[in-house]
């Protein structure tokens, strides 16, 4: 007797997607239906909604355990912390189009935005090569429209160059696939922890091709050429989503590779030239900061050095040390998520405060998204009162545990010169009006106000519970 | 791992596919015009899948199969918005040509 297909099926389990692709339907059909001047917030409030249902359907999982789908995609601790990181990063970037943005454009950005975060949640879970190409295509192709979807040329240019360079990273990283699909005949992730493929040339190269398309996606250097340019090209709300879901995704996909699925007798000189790419994009990353003039290029210098920190808790591949990196990758979407709401609260449909030279003086006419400026750019450098504090702390504290100390020594480094370039920002914002004459500053709904408001209190009340989940380690099966 | 199965040795395979895959490369980093870069961005997806089908076949595995379809759909999807995205960037120029395209300077 053949078994009904679709006893293997547990709908259940992807919940959380499918509530995110079933929003992301309602909202270009309700955006027809709207009238002209309330599209924006019909837009924001269905997306809105529809996260957090995703949001409460994902909390549900946290206890279980096992895979769904044939294997296709891990339940588990794992998967919802990054899943809940992901949809934070959307529910963040969605307010953001409360201010930027044209109206008629809103629907179908956010529709887009929903399918892009579909991506990112796949990855989350993804414990077989095809969830993990399926989610990181998704994400990347909806990002590929969104770039573009600004009127000014630059928009335009940083899609097209997104596209070019992102899909010849995909087909650095299918040809890995093959490669790993070669080595072990299949595609779980979970046979490559079979013995006796440590020594296997398809594992190796494979796994190396893998890497490149992985660091290409995390923006770490020398693969983060096009971060600068596709996030000042890009709408604000786009370039916040991006900066923090593409980074969580692909976190994810990297952890759940190094920890789970490499087999055991893999040697660290296997792994060193992930942590050197680590160590450069520390550098890279923070020396690219001091030379720019817009926000969005700076923040996403600034992603490529976060992304070298965030790898420096892997590094002795050790549960703590994930913990260690989850709890700041939390730190690191919320202070982003901070600084992007503040300068689209400054921002109408240009995009105004993109710009740094919107910065200056900016106490003196904002106090309040002043001050809340300056506490994300603290959190950023790592300064204390912040969760950004701790956070370098404990990736320091691993980084030096497990014997990765010239990381711990880059990590220094780069944060003393990522200094500058935050300070140079601080400084100009609180420095006296230079009598010319600035443009009028909008004023930013009410709303995005108190999600200011919220992540500043979410950045210090984390250094009070650095929350560590302890069933995090991710497995495949 | 059943060699028998194949008619010409895996490396022969292996070094077609690769081949494939690096013109595709040389063509995205020598050719100016879009169409062909996407082209060539094609031409790497399908060496990729080349190899899929070559250990499908080696490890009687049909995951291999299912890959390579999965691959040929999203490629599809992605030459769709490639080409849309073409269309926008170049609807006023009078020629096609990536060098053209630099307003951003990374």
């Amino acid at each position: 007797m053949i078994a009904n297909p679709t006893t293997q099926v547990d709908w259940n389990g992807i919940a959380p997607i499918i509530t995110i692709a079933v929003t992301a339907l309602v909202v270009p059909f309700a955006d027809l239906f709207a009238r002209t001047h309330a599209k924006r917030w019909v837009a924001i409030l269905i997306g809105g909604l529809g996260t957090l249902l995703a949001a409460g359907l994902c909390a549900q999982q946290y206890g279980s355990t096992g895979t769904v789908f044939g294997g296709a995609f891990a339940l588990g601790g794992f998967t919802v912390v990054f899943e809940e990181i992901v949809l934070l990063a959307l529910f963040g970037s969605l307010l953001l189009f409360a201010t930027t943005m044209q109206e008629r454009r809103v629907g179908g950005s956010v529709a887009l935005m929903l399918w892009s975060a579909c991506g990112a949640l796949l990855m989350a879970g993804a414990s077989n090569l095809m969830t993990v190409f399926l989610g990181i295509e998704l994400l990347s192709l909806a990002l590929y429209c969104l770039c573009g979807m600004n009127d000014r040329p630059a928009s335009r240019e940083s899609a097209l160059k997104y596209l070019v360079l992102s899909s010849t990273a995909s087909g650095f990283m299918l040809l890995g696939m093959a490669l790993l699909f070669g080595a072990s005949g299949s595609v779980a992730l979970s046979s490559l922890t079979l013995g006796g493929l440590a020594t296997s040339s398809f594992l190796w190269s494979g796994s190396a091709l893998f890497f490149v398309g992985l660091a290409f996606k995390m923006s770490l250097a020398p693969f983060h050429a096009w971060s600068p340019d596709v996030y000042e090209g890009a709408p604000m709300p786009v370039t916040a989503f991006m900066s923090v879901a593409t980074k969580a995704a692909t976190l994810a996909v990297l952890a759940r590779f190094l920890y789970a699925a490499l087999p055991t007798g893999m040697s660290s000189a296997f792994l060193l030239p992930i942590w050197i790419l680590a160590g450069l994009s520390m550098l890279v990353g923070n020396l690219g900061m001091l030379a720019q003039t817009d926000l969005k290029r700076l923040l996403a210098y600034s992603g490529v050095a976060q992304a070298g920190y965030l790898l420096v808790a892997l590094a002795g591949t050790t549960a703590l040390g994930l913990r260690y990196a989850i709890y700041y990758l939390v730190a690191y979407a919320i202070m982003n998520l901070g600084a992007f709401s503040v300068a689209a609260a400054l921002s109408d449909e240009k995009e105004a405060g993109s710009a740094l030279s919107a910065y200056h003086a900016l106490a003196s006419r904002r106090p309040y998204l002043a001050a809340m400026m300056s506490l994300f750019l603290l959190a950023l450098a790592g300064l204390p009162p912040t969760a950004g504090f701790l956070g370098k702390i404990l990736l320091l504290s691993t980084g030096v545990a497990t014997g990765y100390w010239w990381l711990a020594v880059l990590l220094i480094l780069g944060t003393a010169i990522s200094l500058f370039a935050y300070a140079k920002i601080i400084r100009a914002m609180y420095a006296r009006p230079d009598g010319k004459a600035q443009p009028e500053l909008p004023v930013a709904p009410w709303p995005a106000m108190i999600s200011i408001a919220l992540y500043g209190i979410a950045l210090v009340v984390m250094t009070f519970y650095p929350l560590t989940p302890s069933n995090i380690v991710p497995f495949v099966r | 791992m059943d060699l028998t199965v194949l008619p010409v040795a895996l490396g022969d395979y292996i070094g077609l596919s690769l081949v494939i895959f690096f013109i595709g490369v040389a063509g995205i980093a020598l050719r100016r015009n879009p169409l062909i870069v996407l082209m060539s961005i094609e031409l790497m997806w399908n060496a990729a899948n080349l190899l899929f089908i070559t250990f499908a076949r080696v490890y009687m595995n049909n995951a291999g199969h299912i890959f390579a379809f999965l691959v040929i759909t999203v490629a599809a999807a992605e030459a769709a918005i490639g080409l849309a995205i073409v269309v926008v960037v170049f609807r006023n120029a009078k020629n096609v040509d990536v060098d053209d395209v630099r307003i951003l300077r990374g």
